[in-house]
C-alpha cells in the first residue's frame, strides 16, 4: 500500500499498484492516480520458500528429458534468493495500450532477458516493504534511453523487482544454472544434461516390427505366431518398465 | 482525466438522462449530438406514429444509410430470382438504397432480422418534431460499425435469393448516415412497426 | 509532480463514482449527466471465492487417483501448501457478421474404379458473437491461460483477504487476437473447404477484467514438489502436475507396439489379398498412428501434466487434438 493526500481533504489515502480511482475514507471523495509521469517501484513477494524451490528444482530435474536420476544426482552448489530488476512500460499508442518490459540489470541468467511481467501480487516498494532477506540485485541499466525509444506516450512506467531463486548445480563436473520464479513457480533454464531418446525407441520400434513380422506369419502359422506373440509382449513390457524405470 | 458536464452544443443546456445512450438529445433546441472523440452535433429524423396506433409506443432508433451498390458479377449455382435488383432505384444492377441497421442493443439473431426487415420494406414515414414523451430506445451501435454493417446487408440480400451465391463483385458507397427513430408499439408477440 | 486528480461533479461540486470502463454518469447530487474524458479503463468485475482449504485438498486428493498417476501418490503424496489467489482474465464479446461462399468436393468410385467428383456448392452465413478469455497477466508455471468458467457470483467481498494478481497485459492485444480468433472460429464454423466468395465483418463489441479466484496447491512426492490449481468457484482441478507411473509406462507401449504391429499386418495381408494399395497404407497408417502416441506416453508419462502448461506435450491423441485444434473457445 502506498498513501497519497486527498484533494480534497487533504486526509491520508492509501492505494494499491492496480488501483484506478480510489475514495478518501473521510470526505469520499473519488480520486483518480494519474502514473502518466510519475515512476513507480514494485516488488512482488516470495510465494516460494527454499525448501519448495529445491523440490520444485527436483520435479523439473526429473522431467522426462532431463538425464536419468539428475534429480538425485545433481549437486546443489548453492541457491540464492534474489530480487532482479525489469522494467514495466505502459503506452498510449494511437489510442491503443502497449505493454513493454525491458531488463533493469545485465545477466547472463537464463530466462531474464525475455521476461514478460510475472504474475502476482504486486506490491509497492518502499521503505516499509520487507525484503526477506532477499539480496537486491542492483538495476545498472537506466530508464531513460528505454523511455526515449518507446513508441506513443506515457501511461505508467515503473521498476519491477521479480523474485527470484538462482540454483548453481554440478552434475558429472559440469556446472548449470537454472531460475526459479518464487512468484510463479516456472523455471528458466539455459543448458541441462540431457536424456537421450534411444532406448525408448528402439524398444518401440523394435516391438512394433516384431508384431508386425508375427502378424504376417499368422498366415503360416498361426500356432507359432500366436506362441511368439505371447513371448513378445512379454519381452516388450520388461524391456518398456525397465527402460522406463532406469534409462 | 477530465470531468464534464454533459451540454448541448448548440445551445449550452445540460442534459440530463438516466439511461445510457450513445446519442444525446437535447429538447430545448431537439438537437442530437455524440461524443467520439469529439463533439459531433448529428442528423437525425424522429418518424411519427400513425394516428390509430395503440397507446404503448417505442421508438427503436436505426442507422439508415443512403448508399450507392452496383454489382458488377454475380454468379449463383441455381435460382434465378434477383431480389437486391427489385428494391434498387436506378438501372437492374445498380443504384440506390436506403440501409437500415439496428443502433440498439441486439443479438445477432434480432440484428439480422430487423436490418433485413427495414432495408428490404424501406419503409415510409412522415417526419415528426419531437419524441413527444414517447420512451425511445439508447443507441448502442456507433456511426463507425453501422457502416461496417452495410456490406453484411447487402451480401445477404444477394445470397438469400434461391440458389447458392458462388462469387459476387459488387461496389458500396455510402453517402450520408442519419439516426433515425422509427416508431414502434410494444404488443404480446413483440414490437410491431407503428407507422 | 502530483499523481492524484480529485473527481468532483463540475455542476454542483458533489463526489461522484466513475466506474471503471464507463465515460458516462450520473451526478448523484444534482442528477447532471457527465462526460469523463481520457481513459477510464476497462469494466472489472471479481468473482466470489466459493471453496475453502478443505474442500480443495479433497479435490486434489480425488484427481491423484484418476488417470495414469503414479499408483501410490495417494499414501506418499504429501500437502504442503493451499492458498487463494484472484488471477486477472480478459473477457471479450466479439460480433461476426458476413458470408463465405464455396464448394465442397465429393468423390464417388463405381464399379470399374472410375472416381466422379463432384462440386456441392455451399453459402454459409457467419453471423455469431464469439466470446473469448485470456489471463491478463504471465501465468508463469500455473498451467492456466483461459477460463474455462464464466458464471459466477461477481462481488469484490474477498477481494483485501486474497492475494490479487495485478492485470500486466494490454487490452487493446486482447481486442486483436479476439479478433483474429473470431474470423478462424467463423470460417471453422462455416465449413467451407473451398472458398470462392467471402465478405465478412469483424467488430470487437465490449471488453471487461475478471478477477477470478483460484486456489494454488502445492505438494510433495518423495524430495519433488508438483503442483495443482483448483478452480476458486466450481472446485474443479484447473492444471496440474503429477508424478507418472513407470507400470502404465510400460503397458502403454506394450499395448501400442502390439495393436499396431498387429493392425499394420492385417493392412498387409488384406491388401495383398484384395490388390487393394489403399489398405496396405491405411493399416500401416493407423498402426504407426497408435504406436506413435503410445511412444510418447510411454517416453514422457513419466510426469503427468494437464493444463496449460508451456512444456505440455500432447500424451494422449485427447490431448494432441484438444490442443491442436481446440484452445480458447469457451
Amino acid at each position: 500500500m502506498a498513501s497519497m493526500k486527498c484533494t480534497k481533504c487533504g486526509a491520508p489515502v492509501e492505494f494499491d499498484v492496480g488501483d484506478k480511482f480510489v475514495k478518501c475514507s473521510y470526505c469520499s471523495s473519488q480520486i483518480f492516480i494519474d502514473r502518466s509521469g510519475a515512476g513507480f517501484y514494485y516488488a512482488l513477494p516470495f510465494a516460494i520458500g527454499e525448501s519448495e524451490a529445491v523440490g520444485i528444482f527436483r520435479r523439473w530435474a526429473g522431467g522426462s528429458t532431463r538425464a536419468k536420476d539428475l534429480d538425485k544426482l545433481a549437486q546443489i552448489s548453492s541457491l540464492k534468493k534474489q530480487y532482479f530488476p525489469v522494467y514495466l512500460f505502459k503506452r498510449d499508442v494511437n489510442g491503443m495500450e502497449q505493454i513493454h518490459v525491458e531488463p533493469a540489470a545485465s545477466t547472463t541468467l537464463p530466462g531474464l532477458h525475455s521476461l514478460k511481467v510475472p504474475g502476482g501480487d504486486l506490491k509497492i516498494f518502499d521503505d516499509k516493504f520487507d525484503a526477506g532477506g532477499a539480496e537486491l540485485i542492483k538495476p545498472d541499466i537506466e530508464m531513460a534511453p528505454y523511455l526515449e525509444q518507446l513508441p506513443g506516450t506515457p501511461k505508467e512506467q515503473a521498476l519491477v523487482y521479480f523474485p527470484i531463486w538462482r540454483l548453481d548445480y554440478v552434475f558429472e563436473q559440469r556446472r548449470y544454472v537454472v531460475v526459479i520464479s518464487a512468484s510463479s513457480s516456472e523455471i528458466f533454464s539455459g543448458d541441462f544434461p540431457a536424456r537421450s531418446s534411444g532406448a525408448y525407441m528402439l524398444v518401440a520400434g523394435v516391438g512394433f516390427l516384431a508384431f508386425l513380422g508375427e502378424g504376417l506369419l499368422a498366415l503360416a502359422s498361426t500356432a507359432l505366431a500366436l506362441g511368439l506373440m505371447a513371448i513378445t509382449v512379454v519381452g516388450v513390457f520388461v524391456a518398456a518398465n525397465f527402460v522406463a524405470r532406469r534409462m | 482525466m477530465r470531468v464534464l458536464q454533459i451540454k448541448c452544443p448548440r445551445c449550452q443546456q445540460p442534459i440530463y438522462s438516466k439511461t445510457k445512450d450513445l446519442a444525446f438529445y437535447c429538447p430545448h433546441c431537439r438537437t442530437m449530438h455524440v461524443r467520439d472523440g469529439g463533439v459531433h452535433i448529428i442528423d437525425f429524423d424522429i418518424a411519427e406514429f400513425n394516428v390509430n396506433a395503440p397507446q404503448d409506443r417505442v421508438y427503436m432508433p436505426f442507422w439508415r444509410l443512403f448508399s450507392t451498390v452496383r454489382i458488377d458479377q454475380s454468379q449463383v449455382a441455381g435460382g434465378t430470382l434477383f431480389k437486391l435488383g427489385r428494391l434498387l432505384k436506378g438501372t437492374a444492377n445498380g443504384g440506390n438504397l436506403f440501409i437500415y441497421v439496428p443502433a440498439w442493443h441486439t443479438e445477432v439473431q434480432e440484428f439480422k432480422r430487423w436490418a433485413m426487415d427495414m432495408t428490404e420494406s424501406q419503409p415510409m414515414y412522415s417526419l415528426g418534431t419531437d419524441f413527444a414523451n414517447v420512451e425511445r430506445l439508447p443507441t448502442a451501435v456507433t456511426r463507425e460499425e453501422a457502416m461496417r454493417m452495410a456490406d453484411f446487408v447487402i451480401v445477404t440480400m444477394e445470397a438469400e435469393r434461391p440458389g447458392t451465391l458462388q462469387y459476387l463483385r459488387y461496389s458500396l458507397q455510402v453517402h450520408d448516415a442519419r439516426l433515425v427513430y422509427l416508431p414502434f408499439v410494444r404488443g404480446p408477440g413483440g414490437v410491431t412497426p407503428g407507422f | 509532480m502530483t499523481i492524484s486528480v480529485g473527481l468532483n461533479c463540475p455542476a454542483c461540486g458533489g463526489a461522484i463514482q466513475v466506474t471503471e470502463g464507463d465515460n458516462v454518469l450520473n451526478c448523484g447530487y444534482c442528477g447532471s449527466l457527465l462526460w469523463v474524458e481520457g481513459d477510464t479503463g476497462v469494466l472489472t468485475v471479481a468473482y466470489r471465492n466459493m471453496q475453502d482449504r478443505d474442500g480443495v485438498l479433497r479435490a486434489t486428493e480425488r484427481w491423484w487417483k484418476k488417470g495414469f498417476k503414479a499408483r501410490n501418490l495417494g499414501q506418499r503424496g504429501n500437502l504442503r501448501e493451499c492458498y487463494p489467489i484472484y488471477l486477472p482474465f480478459w473477457s471479450t464479446t466479439t460480433r461476426v457478421a458476413g458470408w463465405i461462399c464455396g464448394y465442397e468436393e465429393r468423390h464417388y468410385t463405381d464399379r470399374n474404379g472410375n472416381t466422379r467428383t463432384e462440386r456441392v456448392p455451399k453459402e454459409e452465413m457467419v453471423l455469431r458473437d464469439y466470446r473469448y478469455t485470456g489471463i491478463a497477466c504471465d501465468p508463469g508455471d500455473l498451467g492456466i491461460k483461459y477460463l474455462r468458467n464464466t458464471a459466477g457470483e461477481a462481488s469484490f467481498a474477498d477481494f483485501e483477504s486474497i492475494p490479487t494478481f495485478e492485470s500486466t497485459t494490454s487490452k487493446d492485444d486482447m481486442i486483436e487476437s479476439s479478433k483474429q480468433s473470431a474470423l478462424h472460429d467463423a470460417h471453422r464454423d462455416a465449413d467451407v473447404p473451398h472458398v470462392t466468395f467471402e465478405k465478412v465483418t469483424v467488430i470487437p463489441k465490449n471488453i471487461a477484467q475478471i478477477y477470478y479466484p483460484v486456489w494454488v496447491v502445492r505438494y510433495a512426492y518423495g524430495e519433488r514438489m508438483y503442483m495443482v490449481t483448483v478452480d476458486g468457484v466450481t472446485g474443479e482441478i484447473l492444471s496440474g502436475r503429477a508424478p507418472g507411473d513407470p507400470l502404465y509406462q510400460s503397458l502403454a507401449v506394450t499395448g501400442g507396439t502390439s495393436v499396431g504391429g498387429l493392425i499394420a499386418a492385417a493392412g498387409l495381408v488384406l491388401g495383398a489379398a484384395a490388390e487393394e494399395p489403399y489398405f496396405i497404407i491405411g493399416g500401416l497408417f493407423i498402426g504407426v498412428v497408435i504406436l506413435g502416441f503410445t511412444y510418447l506416453f510411454f517416453r514422457h508419462g513419466s510426469e503427468i501434466i494437464e493444463g496449460d502448461f508451456k512444456d505440455k506435450r500432447a500424451t494422449s491423441p485427447m490431448d494432441w487434438i484438444r490442443s491442436n485444434l481446440g484452445g480458447l473457445r469457451i
